[in-house]
């Protein structure tokens, strides 16, 4: 689920980025002061400035102009002392204001341009240099990205032309103050996005700000403005822009191409780098002979993931979705890649409650023995819940179900029985724990059988394929000292063998690997 | 409007928090069946700011008076209130003309003015015995929650997420977690708060923590329970002890720990939280004392080996359909009949999270089949004519594997018998040891079923 902790960071964790991030809510304030009015009420009016205003030199001698009240009240407030800003010099202050109005003048607009609400010039200022600022930051996280990803260069070079694309149009100077303003946070947005690991962090330590002191008025100023972001106050100007918002809806694709690295997507697919379902269902045709081919996995899960990723943006959900994410699930179980299977099981799940074909039967079996696996009983109890009568009487999914009670009985002599008959491909996940229940096995054993038994009767309880094997397990678990060579053969001796498997038993169910578990 | 702000100024005249909560009820009374409608239709979007500001802040009627930014904090509170009250009107229109309700925008409503007290509490120095209004304000947002989230099933998301693949999760509940991501601020709000303990807001603590597990189990992310016990085990030094707390948190903050422990399968520690829970509960809650024995009676059969007697049950006929038949079968130590009991009441030990830990209690029945074997083999021929009679040690694991097919419709061959053995030798329920080259189980002299006077 997505985070419920809408917990403000502590402060000072994110250092730069927070405070940009309140630099555009600043300026909302301004906006929202005048309450009766739109709140972008200014942004139309500013459009027909769009072309940049030629240098003050090179304009015309200027004539006696009568100036607007509005004009004269935004000058007054942009050397109202407590407008300015300290780190902005004056000069720099005035010569932006003395831009912005013969620019005004030359295109006429003196009149139209909603004075009262246009930025202060220092203002303006700061969002530029806040801009640059997030622009160079932007580049060094697609540098960041790529590097991680280990994406030919192309791929860098086609983020940064999305990241542009993001902005706006090129041809408006993208400089212009009033456009910066309002224009979207776009990198910002990703860049606090970006370090993903640094978004889960913060998840995970959810009430660390409280200890921060309360005292400090500054603290306490930027406590309540990050919680005024936090309940939506300022959402209004900050989140919107009057450039449009990401498609939300599906996007259709247009690429052709069969093969495409994956990538994760950081901001809103592009038409043209993503592939119409003729386009994949082309491409599994394709990976499918490839990977018989060369069995090259880590190719095959990028690209199955990249699949699953278009299938996604476009929403395309058929069977021919279930197809892939099957495929997929099958693969990443054959090379025990356990983070892969569990994201196209969970996917898997919400598709076959759509009635789209497939085989439910085998997944739905698969998913029991993992969830076996990550010994996760509430999950367990949800797929108790999720079957129906007749489902339960089919043979794989009654296979599963089985084995489960089996394990919860501590019946490990049915329990070995089912693992040598497993259908489909479920060995492949029983062989995930068929480990750590031959140690719980042979716990038991050993305490229950005096004074000992015959190898033999260990491999064949056990599910051993021969008595070396079953030997070389108890000899891998340092159990050397219990075998003892008799005329009748092996013997295992039971009654000495309680405590060591006893502690190899706890050991192993203390680590269940569960990566990628969501 | 006046009926209405009387009740404001009565109840923070006499620093009632519960009578001011009340104020922020989403529905009518019985002495006031039109309370909403009447409040909603005695102002205007135009002018109810003006008309709460003057009855909160300047009438000269009040008893009390409230500081300028404690003043807007309320009038700010109670015109998100008089906004959100128009859209239940509305939704509750809808319902009654069978027409189609959105409770999205009840449910947006009412967060705002979740928003507004919070922010109450943060910058407007509402006081700490007005905390009520929290518990009120989380309730019902969980319950709008739940309602939108209703409605809006199946319908378009506007989840905008970069994610590979889809969340079916997320979306079926997005107002509920949305709602629990709310409540949490009101727990971070009462937890924060450094006032010192007369005044502090910490006394909220509980009630927000049980609306926080309530919508967390609503949600399945049960483990997120968990952090919430974790940051007031944090705290704990600066708290006041639980007891210090009313008893109807206490007792529903209890049940859920206890709950969590059972599902994380620590019946010793579930077992300790919901017997307090069980002995502070008011005897004329049944219900509630009902689901704290859905999971105490489970309990207590896999730690103490017991079962419930019929003079606990005859109080809850759903418990005596729950756990009878299984609790039979136990104690007969009839396999068969528990295996088909199981069955029988799988679907509604599933729906209430206990399947898995019932099932255990097969052990229990197998022991007690074991037991009769035993006692049933009788004594050993007594070497001397007045020596103490001993009961026959050495059993044939067939005698047990007879026991155990009783019932079942084929014979279970003597390697599972023995398997099945071997675990009740190792879970300590029975003594001795399996001669597997003899056949037979060798049982203790002294007490073979331990705990059982045998």
């Amino acid at each position: 689920m997505a985070s419920p902790w809408a917990v403000p960071p502590p402060p000072g964790t994110q250092g730069q980025y927070a405070y940009q991030q309140t630099t555009p809510a600043y300026h909302a304030v301004q906006v929202r002061q005048t309450f009766n009015q739109l709140p972008h009420s200014y942004a139309p009016i500013v459009q027909p400035q769009a072309p940049p205003p030629p240098p003050p030199e090179a304009s015309a001698p200027r004539k006696k102009i009568e100036w607007p009240q509005p004009v004269r009240n935004y000058v007054q407030r942009s050397f109202d002392p407590s407008n300015l800003i300290a780190d902005i010099p004056r000069p720099e202050m005035e010569l932006r204001l003395k831009q912005t109005i013969s620019a005004a003048t030359d295109s006429n607009s003196l009149h139209t341009i909603d004075w009262d609400n246009l930025p202060l010039p220092q203002e303006m200022i700061r969002q530029e240099r806040a801009q640059n600022a997030a622009a160079w930051r932007q580049e060094s996280v697609n540098m960041y990205v790529a590097g991680n990803n280990l994406a030919s260069p192309m791929d860098v070079m086609s983020k940064k032309r999305k990241s542009q694309e993001m902005a706006g149009d090129e041809d408006s100077s993208p400089n212009s103050p009033w456009r910066i303003t309002n224009s979207p946070n776009g990198f910002e947005d990703r860049v606090s996005f970006q370090p993903a690991r640094d978004r889960f962090d913060k998840r995970q330590q959810p009430f660390q700000d409280d200890g921060a002191p309360k005292n400090s008025s500054k603290f306490q100023k930027a406590l309540e403005k990050r919680q005024r972001r936090f309940d939506g106050g300022y959402k209004s100007s900050y989140k919107r822009s009057p450039s449009p918002e990401p498609t939300i809806g599906p996007v259709v694709g247009t690429c052709q191409t069969l093969e495409k690295k994956y990538f994760r997507l950081t901001s809103a697919p592009i038409p043209s780098q993503v592939r119409p379902e003729p386009v994949l269902r082309q491409t599994l045709d394709f990976l499918k002979k490839k990977w018989k081919k060369e069995g090259n996995y880590s190719y095959i899960c990028d690209q199955f993931k990249s699949m699953r990723q278009d299938l996604t943006v476009q929403r395309i959900k058929n069977e021919f979705t279930v197809t892939v994410y099957e495929i997929h699930a099958r693969i990443a179980l054959e090379k025990g890649d356990l983070g892969e299977y569990n994201q196209c099981q969970t996917q898997l799940r919400a598709l076959y409650a759509l009635n789209l074909g497939g085989n439910p039967v085998e997944f739905k079996a698969y998913r029991i023995l993992y969830f076996i696996h990550t010994c996760n009983r509430t999950a367990l109890n949800d797929v108790l819940a999720d079957l129906t009568k007749a489902e339960k009487q089919q043979k794989a999914i009654k296979h599963a179900l089985d084995v489960r009670s089996s394990l919860a009985l501590g019946n490990y002599n049915r329990f070995f029985r089912l693992y040598l008959d497993t259908p489909n491909m479920g060995a492949y996940l029983m062989d995930m724990f068929v480990v750590r229940e031959r140690l719980a096995a042979l716990a038991n054993i050993s305490k229950a059988y005096k004074p000992d038994v015959r190898l033999r009767f260990v491999t064949e309880e056990l599910g051993f394929e021969s008595d070396a094997d079953a030997a070389q397990f108890i000899y891998d678990n340092n159990g050397q000292h219990l075998l003892e060579g008799r005329e009748d053969g092996l013997r295992f001796l039971t009654g000495k063998a309680g405590p060591l498997f006893e502690t190899a038993k706890v050991a192993a169910f203390g680590k269940v690997d569960i990566k990628g578990q969501i | 409007m006046d009926p209405f702000f009387t009740h404001f100024k009565e109840a923070y005249g006499s620093g009632d928090g519960y009578a001011l909560s009340m104020t922020l009820s989403p529905l009518d009374t019985q002495s006031q069946p039109d309370r909403l409608s009447s409040f909603f239709r005695s102002t205007n979007a135009a002018s109810a700011v003006k008309d709460f500001k003057y009855r909160i802040l300047y009438d000269n009627t009040n008893t009390f008076k409230l500081s300028q930014d404690e003043g807007n904090g309320w009038v700010d509170v109670y015109f998100a209130y008089w906004k959100v009250t128009g859209e239940i009107l509305n939704a509750e229109a809808a319902t009654k003309a069978n027409e189609k309700v959105s409770w999205i925008s009840v449910y947006e409503g009412w967060k705002e003015l979740t928003n507004q007290l919070i922010r109450g509490y943060t910058n407007c120095e509402f006081e700490a015995w007005t905390v009520p209004c929290l518990y009120m304000v989380g309730k019902y947002l969980r319950i709008f929650a739940i309602k939108a989230d209703e409605g809006a099933a199946n319908g378009t998301s506007a989840v905008t997420s970069f994610q590979d693949d889809l969340n079916p999760e997320a979306e079926k509940n997005e107002k509920l977690e949305d709602a629990a991501r709310q409540l949490n601020r009101i727990f971070q709000l009462c937890l924060s708060d450094r006032a010192p303990l007369e005044e502090s807001r910490k006394w909220g603590i509980y009630n927000i923590i049980n609306l926080l597990f309530k919508t967390y189990f609503k949600l399945n992310s049960i483990s997120l329970s968990k952090n919430i016990l974790r940051a007031i085990q944090v705290y704990k030094g600066d708290m006041p002890g639980l007891e210090a707390f009313p008893m109807a948190h206490q007792v529903t903050f209890k049940y859920y720990v206890g709950v969590i422990y059972f599902l994380e399968e620590n019946y010793v520690e579930s077992e300790r939280h919901l017997t307090e829970a069980w002995q502070l509960c008011h005897k004329d809650v049944k219900r509630n004392k009902e689901l704290i024995l859905t999971y105490l009676i489970p309990c207590h059969l896999l730690t103490t080996h017991t079962l419930p007697t019929l003079a606990l049950l005859s109080d809850y006929p759903r418990l005596q359909v729950l756990f009878l038949p299984l609790s039979r079968c136990i104690k007969k130590g009839d396999l068969s009949g528990f295996d088909a009991a199981l069955i029988a009441g799988e679907e509604e030990f599933v729906k209430r999270r206990i399947y898995l830990t019932l099932e255990r209690g097969r052990d229990i029945a197998l022991r007690n089949l074991l037991r009769k074997v035993f006692i049933a083999g009788g004594f050993e021929e007594a070497k001397e004519a007045n020596a103490t009679p001993v009961r026959r040690t050495r059993v044939p694991v067939a005698e047990f594997g007879a026991a155990i097919s009783i019932g079942s419709k084929e014979t279970m061959d003597n390697d599972e018998v023995e398997c099945l053995l071997a675990n009740m030798i190792y879970k300590s329920l029975m003594k001795g040891y399996i001669a597997r080259e003899r056949g037979i189980v060798v049982l203790s002299k002294g007490g073979a079923f331990p705990g059982t006077g045998i």
